[in-house]
């Protein structure tokens, strides 16, 4: 096991760093590819009617004028050992790891980053609780009260869920919930540590709204699991030696069925981590995915390659971590 | 099961009903609530805050709250462009000059602020002094002097470090201006190696300028102008750490998302009328969803918003059909202009005859519908400079205001003047991040296509839209780009701080061009020289006047609308008025009624 995760970290780097050579050149090498010079790059962060001057010098101090591969190469540098920018009377210095310098905010982009990584594994935690629980819970029933009303309505209702974007049901939430009938008045991220009951509250709508969206998918797809190992040998074998029902269920129906949403849930958080960017645009939380929107809209090359990386890594880590419960699930899994 | 199933649908679709009928209900719980529990006079209608004080009140108190759907550019009042940014940095910073207190026209005249007076001109203009009160203290209790005035100055200069900003300084001021590159390289002579600025005792401070100026109080109303002790400045990060003279200072800035400044107890009211310190505290969230903005406002959960450009869509429909909504909003002439250029660099547009051509056959009822109709978006505009700004005069060469769906046969007779009876082909840019400027842009093509000029739409990123498209001549050159969707709003309220980036041939650069048309017309640039030498205003502003009228006659703008925008003030805001000069309701007096 502990060759296995030494194994998929090393090669979680070697992946993380062609995503950054990917993400690098799609960002700094296309654009010159297509006619844009460095000058026109600088001149897109210097304010309005700038002087000729005034561009070079943001050139100079965003090292554009750099060859490429110095570029790349410094901002590797950056991640393994920081680095050192002119801000000002003083040199910054940018601890590690250090994902380069904001062309917009003239800051280094990793604080930045940082501070957005608690809104969004906020968001993203308490969602896939409630989807998890819910999803699960009501596949669970539903494949035991096969063809009933209940079931019928609760994939109806998880049809629904699949198919309105989050822009809607957020939007509608939103206008109910906090405007109308303030029951969610002024909702604003608030750190759980300043106040752990704000902070619950505060996100319960985007909770809501976005487990809404996936706890409908894992409803059908537990469902879909169970009402298959349900009917399993296995399971007459187990119901025929006197086995509690509940007991057939979970950890002989439920558990085999496990599998691919196991899968499935490793994929959605590791994504989620790296920015839920519908919901938190939605509902104005500050987390990575709009951090990465507003880096785009700004044309922020650092910010995007930064948040690329980041949002990389949660997905590589999250899917290390479903192949390690995958063991603790199904004992036939040896690494 | 079948009656079952009827149940189920009908269940649902009630639920669905009722959804939707909450969802359009309008008006909201602060509609009916609160109002003008302090203020005097009768009660507020639309408009009311474009020529009077809505809630005049000097109750103090309460938790001030500004959304924003953007962040600032930066917050350090040496490195900002943002107008909001501007019109709000009063709240912790105090530049030499600002504008007076007060609704309509009056509110662009000029006053002092740090400066005692308006400056003193000497040496035929090219010398300005000013001296600053005594006694003004930073939030620290330390003195402000002449020397931090003339720091804030010169740090604006290393753009390496401070990019945003304007250039002014760089470019009018004589001495060393040209090479001098900051204070953070130039570590010589205390930090003060600016030659142009001289600072003979501490509340006195003299500029020397390469050439005459008359704008000079205008440029000082800016924020770089405002002091910053050099002991505290950190460069780039300074954004993060202000020291404040103004009534507030900030208690916590998290970059691009919150910002909360508390009183500055250092600060003396009487000293600085043209600023309140009402709120006991205020907050700015950024980076918000815009429709959030507005449902927030409405909700009465946020007061102001802080871009001031208006509501969007949605809310705009609300509050207009809402006769109790209406009465709380304003939709005043912004000061900023719509219009597109026509670039007279581009065949065919090199001749007079085919540009003007383009100022016929546009149908300025339909781009006057684009931008949001006359009470949104604003009425059709003749001139180039809005009716705000000092120097206006009202003309209409083309008849736009008189045949606001365009005269194609004058159009189609200017195209024979100009040896295109058949019409041509030319390309149209415009922002495709901006829905107004993308329907603005179809609606020229039709009306063109009826005349014969074919043209193909180039839409492009807004944040690339200057830097390496429609602002680099030799791309629209190359790629046959003759019109370009644009806008402006001044920089100051007179002719000046509006034209001189727009139709001066010396503003043309290759890069983040703003002189689209690429006008370069000896009667305009000699025009702009004979401006800057005179100090009467009136004088001043008959000049304006005739480069607004010069460049109608060359053509290389065609206006569309002076912008209006629709913005709501809660009932629970105080003070609320708009001003001329900042193209924005007035942030620095506006407060909180006690309800």
């Amino acid at each position: 096991m502990v060759t296995f995760i030494i194994r998929r970290l090393i090669g979680t780097i070697f992946l993380l760093i062609v995503v950054s050579m990917i993400t690098f050149a799609i960002f700094f090498l296309i654009p010159r590819l297509a006619g844009q010079n460095t000058y026109q790059l600088a001149a897109q962060y210097v304010g309005r009617n700038p002087t000729r001057d005034a561009i070079l010098q943001v050139e100079r101090q965003l090292g554009l004028a750099d060859p490429l591969y110095l570029q790349y190469g410094r901002f590797l540098r950056g991640i393994v050992f920081g680095a050192h920018y002119r801000t000002g009377p003083t040199d910054t210095y940018c601890p590690p790891p250090c994902f380069g310098y904001s062309f917009r905010s003239q800051l280094p982009v990793w604080p930045q980053m940082i501070s957005s990584v608690p809104v969004t594994l906020s968001l993203a935690i308490g969602a896939s609780v409630l989807w998890l629980i819910g999803g699960v819970s009501i596949g669970v029933l539903s494949a035991l009260r096969r063809g009933t009303l209940f079931d019928r309505f609760s994939m109806a209702v998880a049809l629904a869920g699949v198919s309105l974007p989050i822009f809607f049901t957020g939007l509608v939430a939103l206008e109910l919930f906090s405007y109308k009938w303030p029951i969610f008045p002024n909702v604003q991220y608030v750190p759980f540590t300043d106040n752990p009951l704000l902070w619950a509250r505060n996100l319960v709508l985007p909770w809501l709204v976005l487990a809404f969206l996936y706890a409908a998918l894992y409803a059908r797809l537990t469902r879909a699991g169970m009402l298959e190992t349900m009917s399993e040998d296995y399971i007459r074998t187990a119901r025929a030696k006197g086995l509690p029902e509940r007991r057939v269920i979970f950890k002989h129906g439920l558990r085999a069925a496990l599998t691919p949403i196991v899968t499935i849930f490793g994929m959605d958080l590791g994504l989620l981590l790296g920015g839920a960017i519908i919901t938190e645009v939605t509902f104005s939380l500050h987390g990575l995915g709009l951090f990465t929107v507003q880096a785009i809209n700004n044309q922020d090359l650092p910010e995007i390659l930064g948040v690329t990386m980041l949002a990389a890594f949660f997905i590589v880590i999250a899917n290390l971590v479903v192949d390690i419960f995958y063991a603790v699930l199904d004992p036939r899994v040896r690494f | 099961m079948r009656r079952r199933r009827l149940y189920g649908l009908a269940a649902f679709g009630a639920a669905a009903a009722l959804t939707l009928a909450a969802c359009s209900s309008s008006g909201s719980s602060s509609s009916s609530s609160g109002g003008n529990t302090s203020g005097a006079g009768s009660a507020p209608a639309f408009n009311s805050g474009v020529t009077s004080v809505v809630n005049p009140s000097t109750h103090k108190g309460g938790t001030l709250t500004f959304d924003w759907r953007a962040a600032p550019d930066s917050f350090d009042p040496g490195n900002t462009y943002y107008a909001a940014v501007w019109n709000f940095a009063r709240f912790y910073s105090t530049a030499l000059m600002t504008f007076k207190n007060c609704p309509g026209s009056c509110g662009k005249t000029l006053v002092p602020a740090l400066a005692t007076a308006p400056g003193v001109a000497s040496d035929n203009g090219l010398t300005w002094t000013y001296h600053i009160k005594s006694g003004v203290k930073y939030q620290d209790g330390t003195p402000v002097t002449s020397k931090d005035v003339k720091y804030a100055i010169e740090r604006t200069f290393d753009r390496g470090v401070l990019p945003n900003g304007p250039n002014y300084f760089a470019n009018l001021l004589g001495g060393n201006a040209k090479t001098y590159p900051g204070p953070y390289k130039d570590r010589a002579k205390n930090l003060m190696g600016l030659t142009a600025i001289d600072t003979p005792d501490a509340t006195t401070v003299v500029f020397h300028l390469k050439a005459p100026f008359s704008d000079m109080d205008y440029l000082l109303t800016i924020p770089q102008s405002a002091p910053v002790p050099p002991d505290k400045d950190t460069g780039a990060s300074y954004q993060t750490h202000i020291v404040s003279t103004g009534p507030y200072k900030f208690e916590s800035y998290q970059l691009n998302k919150a910002a909360v400044l508390v009183p500055n107890t250092e600060w003396n009211a009487s000293q600085f009328p043209t600023v309140s310190q009402l709120p006991s505290k205020l907050v700015v969230n950024m980076n918000m969803n815009p429709n959030d903005v507005d449902n927030r406002l409405l909700a009465g959960d946020a007061q102001v918003d802080f871009a001031g450009t208006g509501v969007q869509a949605a809310a705009r429909a609300k509050i207009l059909s809402n006769p109790t909504l209406k009465a709380q909003s304003d939709a005043p002439i912004t000061g900023f202009g719509w219009f597109f250029y026509i670039d007279s660099q581009v065949a065919p547009f090199t001749n007079l005859a085919c540009r003007q051509a383009i100022q016929y056959a546009a149908n300025h009822l339909t781009l006057q519908n684009a931008y949001g109709g006359p009470v949104a978006g604003g009425a059709i505009g003749s001139t180039v400079m809005p009716p705000t700004v000092a120097g206006y005069q009202n003309f209409d060469l083309y008849e736009a205001t008189t045949k606001t769906q365009g005269d194609p046969a004058k159009a189609k007779q200017l195209l024979q003047t100009c040896g295109q009876p058949n019409g041509f082909s030319t390309g149209i840019a415009y922002r495709s991040d901006r829905p107004t400027e993308t329907q603005g842009a179809q609606a020229l093509q039709q009306a063109l296509s009826a005349v014969g000029i074919k043209t193909t739409l180039h839409g492009y990123p807004s944040a690339t839209y200057f830097t390496n498209f429609a602002g680099v001549p030799k791309y629209m050159s190359s790629h046959n780009i003759g019109i370009a969707f644009g806008g402006w709003g001044a920089d100051w309220p007179d002719g000046y701080g509006f034209l001189s980036q727009l139709v001066s041939g010396p503003s043309i650069v290759p890069a983040g061009n703003t002189n689209i048309g690429m006008l370069n017309d000896p009667v305009v640039n000699d025009l702009f020289t004979k401006a800057a030498g005179i100090t009467d205003e009136a004088q001043r502003n008959a000049i304006w006047g005739q480069i607004d009228r010069q460049v109608m006659k060359d053509s290389v703008i065609v206006p569309i609308v002076y912008a209006k925008a629709l913005i709501y003030r809660p009932p629970s805001l105080t003070n609320v008025y708009f001003n001329q000069a900042y193209q924005l309701n007035n942030y620095a007096v506006q407060g909180l009624t006690g309800g």
